[in-house]
């Protein structure tokens, strides 16, 4: 399965790591570490996933992976599908009030462009931070109040695509 | 012409929020009863629920310590409940930073898991945790935790099991709740008060409970489970912007801890 593919995990990551601001080479390895230690936690965990799901995952592994440096804890769960044009991909999630949340999503070719963006329990749209580069994308999000909530995934630019969706919590 | 500029900036000041407000994107009851709810994403681990309770202040960890639970149950229902209590009791440990305690649930989380046939890869991750705890490595062992439990789960769906992998969860929302209950009686706050809060929560629980096999979803303790449930739903549903005082947040411990204790009590096994 090339998702317990470890060295390609270290790195993505390693190169995300380079690109965030004041984040050294040894936050850069505990993130390897520990991206390490998640992905053979989840590979088996991971279910039956075409191909374009495990690639998509991977990606929204690396882009999550980034958070970790900010103290972010990655969940042990993850959300695949397929994403259309005209037809956001809508999870629900339940968060607490306090904690701070990313959102982190991946897609694989055909998809050029996503966005990740999310709503309260009553379905307004909530302002969150974002992050979009193409075929991943992800939204940080800080609850005030306790509850479930809904993160939609939106095909911006490209065809339909496999997308896998993870979140970290600090 | 600074009466009119008053006005103007008047009659802006009352319309720019309404039609801001009306710009906000929307879903439709349609659109939200149609999303996705799976266990893996939409029900939140106890790590998470602990991290929210932290951010006041520290609450007394090892004061939310349970005596040892038994060992020997038969009923798997009742084991695969008491699997997702003892997983909450691990991510109570690693809070503490005890990792005496942490090896003493590592232990139990395989033995009971042996007990459900689900072992084999789990025996690695009982010496994972062990050494982890050893080394004081918490944010590794919590994560393993995690994992740990997702192979248990993983391992019940390929066993054919599907069905005890909701009670899993059930066991630890139950378990999280009577502690973060407990920690917020001892130090009352608004803000952790209101982590209590999760209706749609126990709702999704309950949808997956009626969709479990008749068979499964007609033993006593699974029944009273779900029964329960429906009070305890009721309890933690009130508005998001009101705090729930001393007195609501005491009647959701009682109504856990009563849900804990058919869980854990022997003499209900069969």
């Amino acid at each position: 399965m090339s998702g317990r593919s470890p060295a390609l995990v270290l790195n993505k990551v390693g190169a995300i790591d380079l690109n965030r601001p004041g984040v050294g080479a040894l936050l850069g390895m505990t993130a390897c570490l520990f991206l390490f230690v998640y992905v053979l936690g989840t590979a088996s965990a991971a279910g039956a996933e075409t191909d374009g799901e495990v690639a998509a995952r991977k990606i929204a592994f690396d882009l999550a992976g980034a958070f970790t440096n900010d103290g972010f804890k990655m969940r042990d769960g993850h959300w695949c599908g397929t994403i259309k044009p005209h037809e956001p991909a809508l999870i629900a999630v339940n968060l607490y009030a306090g904690n701070q949340y990313w959102f982190s999503v991946g897609a694989i070719d055909p998809a050029k462009k996503i966005a990740v963006n999310l709503y309260d329990e009553n379905g307004k749209q909530v302002t969150t931070e974002n992050y979009n580069a193409g075929e991943k994308a992800a939204a940080g999000f800080s609850p005030t109040g306790s509850g479930q909530y809904f993160v939609s995934v939106d095909l911006v630019e490209g065809a339909a695509s496999s997308f896998c969706l993870v979140y970290s919590y600090k | 012409m600074f009466p009119m500029r008053r006005s103007l900036s008047a009659t802006l000041l009352l319309v720019l929020p309404v039609a801001l407000a009306a710009d906000v994107p929307r879903l439709s009851r349609d659109q939200l009863a149609k999303a996705v709810r799976s266990d893996s994403i939409s029900i939140p681990t106890p790590g998470e629920l602990f991290a929210a309770l932290e951010k006041p202040g520290k609450p007394n960890w090892s004061g939310q310590y349970r005596a040892p639970i038994p060992m020997t149950y038969r009923n798997r229902a009742q084991i695969a409940l008491n699997l997702g209590g003892l997983i909450a009791d691990g991510f109570i440990a690693v809070e503490a930073k005890d990792s005496q305690q942490v090896k003493n649930i590592g232990s139990d989380i395989i033995k009971l898991a042996k007990a459900l046939g689900v072992s084999e890869h789990l025996l690695s991750r009982g010496n994972s945790i062990n050494e982890f705890a050893e080394n004081d490595e918490w944010d590794v062992l919590q994560e393993e935790l995690e994992a740990t439990q997702n192979e248990v789960k993983s391992s019940m769906q390929t066993h054919s099991d599907q069905d005890l992998v909701i009670l899993v969860s059930v066991g630890g929302w139950i378990r999280g709740t009577q502690v973060v209950s407990a920690a917020i009686m001892q130090n009352y706050d608004e803000r952790s008060a209101k982590l209590l809060r999760q209706p749609a929560l126990i709702s999704f629980i309950h949808s997956k409970l009626d969709d479990i096999s008749p068979g499964l979803r007609a033993e006593p303790l699974v029944k009273g489970v779900n029964e329960q449930l429906v009070g305890i739903e009721k309890l933690v549903s009130f508005p998001a912007a009101k705090a729930p005082s001393v007195d609501e947040v005491r009647k959701v411990n009682e109504a856990v801890g009563k849900v804990m204790e058919a869980i854990q009590n022997k003499t209900d096994a069969k």
